[in-house]
């Protein structure tokens, strides 16, 4: 009997204690919601031009290319790694997409495979070097980095490819959802799927459990090889997207594409309030809120008229109060 | 006493060994693809121009040991470089103006070291932010533009003796600075406490806090060493001075055997990674390469390296157990 009434107090207090969780990740997402509203509010109010319906669809548009980006970099950084060659990813499926297009005259469906298809190979080759050899994460992907900017300056030399198929006109121009465009759509849809792919499937919970502790999973019977592999991949593959997102929107190849957009995404996922000094904590969807922050922030002191570079210094000075406010609220680990 | 002694020492010079005969096999590649590029001319230049690269990674090393890290050198230097410019002239004061520059890049070091040490946050995050902000900073200090800064220092930097530059020495120096500090003081052997286990080295009474601070104040030094050369060398503070320079830098304290996860490494290996680095890039550059081709022998290079390297030190720590586990045996053995 006593044996009955532990198992009954034991479940009681794991249910209490999934509770408490979920409700700390309800609160910790509804605080970044607040901040996020905080600045709608502040920028709003201090702008005539910046709610006003054509620059909302600006700020979506322009956080769109990174936003799909940073989901892969999320879960590589959930899964306790790292990503530095997304930005060289997003420039080598461009230029594959393109060339093959542009140059070679091939269907454009063929050119899309071909440029998921080298995407998720850059990914993969991430995910052996990482879990099979067993390199750092962060000079893994600086290597493959260098190897995937080669490949793509290798194959667009001194060109600019411009690239004018409908499709591409389609996804940035045609608006569907209030007066979004596809490519809007297209990244909010992706967030959706990963998402719910994080939270319900058996994959998403593998990749908490060897980013909180890889030891305890790997004793569990996940496959770390498998999964490590999987989130690399997906990782590469987003990247080759946010490569069609951004020919999409610009409309033109050209060598410096996606360059330094690993460290975009990175911030993205920091300021939407990811941990990174443990990994296995975080949620994709805050990512999204993240990317839309930095990206009203940019807009903001555009319509401002402060230059790029102090922008990229206010970037630095968000980040950093992103991770000090992380401590503040989390506590020392 | 004596086996384990010398068993330890056989494991750590595997590293060495390792890189030692990657980089004769570069240099062996590189005479092969082409012949004049290696003469006394070459050993000069490469000096010259790796110097910044060689003092941020001996910092570097003591970083990585402590299992911290720091991204923000490359963009340091180039905001301190900048700081240089902007001083040197608004008051027209050289040395005020060196002065200012090695002050923005021990103040940099500072505040990471008070972020990272102080508020516990991680390193990676905070010298991340840095990287950012400094490098937005040095940018918009001049929209871009370089700064000129006259040739006061340049007659200082690039005055030759016996073709080697006032750098060779100054490279010499800071490893051998280095080299005392993390073997022979006792900062040295808190790095090592620090990064074998935080925790327990900060039960153990040390004040992490303290030494951590000044291992982001060493680093802010060598920082403002190579601005100050970088500005010299060129005559003008350039705003991309320093591109990627940490991420060379980390590259070569772990080629030379340190490893990310803290706790062990030493400053002569970082030294051979250097040297191993430089002549790479080097040998690359002189190929003449476009730069797609140089990125991706860069990158195929470095993926090798690093993997023979893991490949190589597997091998030895499974010998190493095998052998652990034959002695228990036969202590065991013995015993009954």
């Amino acid at each position: 009997m006593s044996a009955e009434a532990t198992t009954i107090e034991a479940r009681v207090s794991t249910d209490r204690a999934l509770m408490v969780d979920r409700i700390r990740h309800l609160a910790e997402t509804l605080g970044i919601i607040a901040i996020a509203g905080a600045l709608v509010l502040a920028f709003g109010l201090t702008s005539s031009h910046f709610l006003d319906s054509a620059n909302v669809r600006n700020i979506f548009v322009q956080i769109s290319v990174v936003g799909v980006a940073a989901i892969g970099e999320t879960l590589v950084m959930l899964a306790g790694g790292l990503d530095l060659s997304v930005g060289s990813v997003v420039l080598l499926s461009e230029v594959i997409c393109a060339d093959l297009t542009a140059t070679h005259h091939l269907p454009l469906s063929v050119a899309l495979i071909a440029a998921l298809a080298a995407a998720g190979g850059i990914g993969a080759l991430n995910g052996v070097l990482v879990a099979v050899v067993g390199i750092e994460p962060i000079l893994a992907t600086l290597g493959t980095l260098l190897v995937a900017a080669g490949l793509a300056k290798l194959i667009l030399g001194l060109r600019y490819l411009q690239v004018d198929h409908p499709i591409f006109t389609d996804l940035a121009v045609t608006n569907v959802l209030f007066n979004l465009p596809i490519m809007v759509a297209v990244m909010l849809g992706l967030y959706l799927v990963v998402a719910f792919t994080m939270r319900a499937t058996p994959f998403g919970r593998a990749v908490y459990a060897i980013g909180g502790n890889r030891r305890a999973a790997r004793l569990s019977g996940l496959s770390l090889v498998g999964i490590t592999m999987g989130v690399y991949v997906i990782a590469g593959v987003l990247a080759g997207v946010a490569g069609f997102l951004n020919v999409a929107q610009i409309g033109l190849v050209s060598q410096n594409d996606g360059m330094g957009m690993e460290f975009q995404a990175i911030i993205a996922a920091l300021v939407g309030g990811l941990s990174v000094t443990s990994g296995g904590v975080g949620r994709v969807e805050r990512t999204l809120l993240g990317a839309l922050m930095v990206g009203m922030m940019t807009n903001y002191q555009t319509i401002k008229g402060i230059d790029p570079p102090f922008q990229q210094a206010f970037l630095g000075g968000l980040l950093l109060a992103a991770v000090v406010a992380d401590r503040a609220l989390r506590g020392r680990q | 006493m004596t086996s384990v002694r010398s068993r330890l020492l056989a494991k750590s010079y595997i590293d060495t060994w390792f890189l030692l005969i990657m980089t004769g096999a570069l240099l062996v590649a590189f005479r092969i693809v082409q012949p004049s590029w290696l003469n006394g001319q070459t050993v000069q230049n490469l000096v010259i121009q790796n110097t910044p690269l060689a003092l941020v990674a001996m910092a570097m090393t003591f970083a990585i040991i402590s299992r911290h890290i720091d991204l923000s050198p490359g963009s340091m230097v180039a905001l301190s470089g900048g700081v240089i410019g902007l001083v040197y002239t608004s008051q027209g004061s050289l040395p005020l103006a060196i002065v200012a520059g090695l002050g923005t890049a021990l103040g940099a070091g500072l505040l990471n070291g008070f972020l990272v040490a102080g508020l516990g946050l991680n390193a990676v995050m905070v010298t991340l932010a840095a990287y950012i902000w400094a490098r937005g900073l040095a940018v918009g200090a001049n929209a871009g533009n370089p700064i000129d800064v006259g040739s006061g220092l340049g007659n200082v930097v690039n005055a030759s003796w016996g073709g080697f530059t006032l750098t060779a020495p100054v490279v010499v120096v800071a490893y051998l600075l280095g080299w005392l500090l993390l073997a022979r003081t006792k900062m040295g052997r808190y790095t090592y406490a620090m990064g074998g286990d935080p925790i327990a080295a900060r039960r153990a009474g040390i004040d992490t806090a303290l030494y951590t601070t000044a291992i982001f104040l060493l680093m802010g030094t060598m920082i403002g060493v190579s601005a100050i050369i970088t500005v010299g060398q060129l005559g003008s503070a350039q705003a991309t001075a320093g591109l990627g320079l940490e991420l060379d830098a980390i590259i070569a304290v772990v080629i030379g055997g340190t490893r990310l996860s803290g706790g062990e490494g030493n400053v002569g290996r970082t030294a051979l990674g250097v040297v191993f680095l430089s002549i790479l890039n080097g040998g690359l550059l002189n190929l003449g390469l476009t730069d797609s081709y140089f990125q991706l022998y860069r990158g195929l290079a470095l993926l090798a390296v690093l993997s023979v390297q893991i490949v190589v030190r597997r091998a030895t720590d499974e010998e190493e157990r095998r052998k652990r586990e034959q002695e228990q045996l036969s202590a065991a053995l013995a015993a009954e």
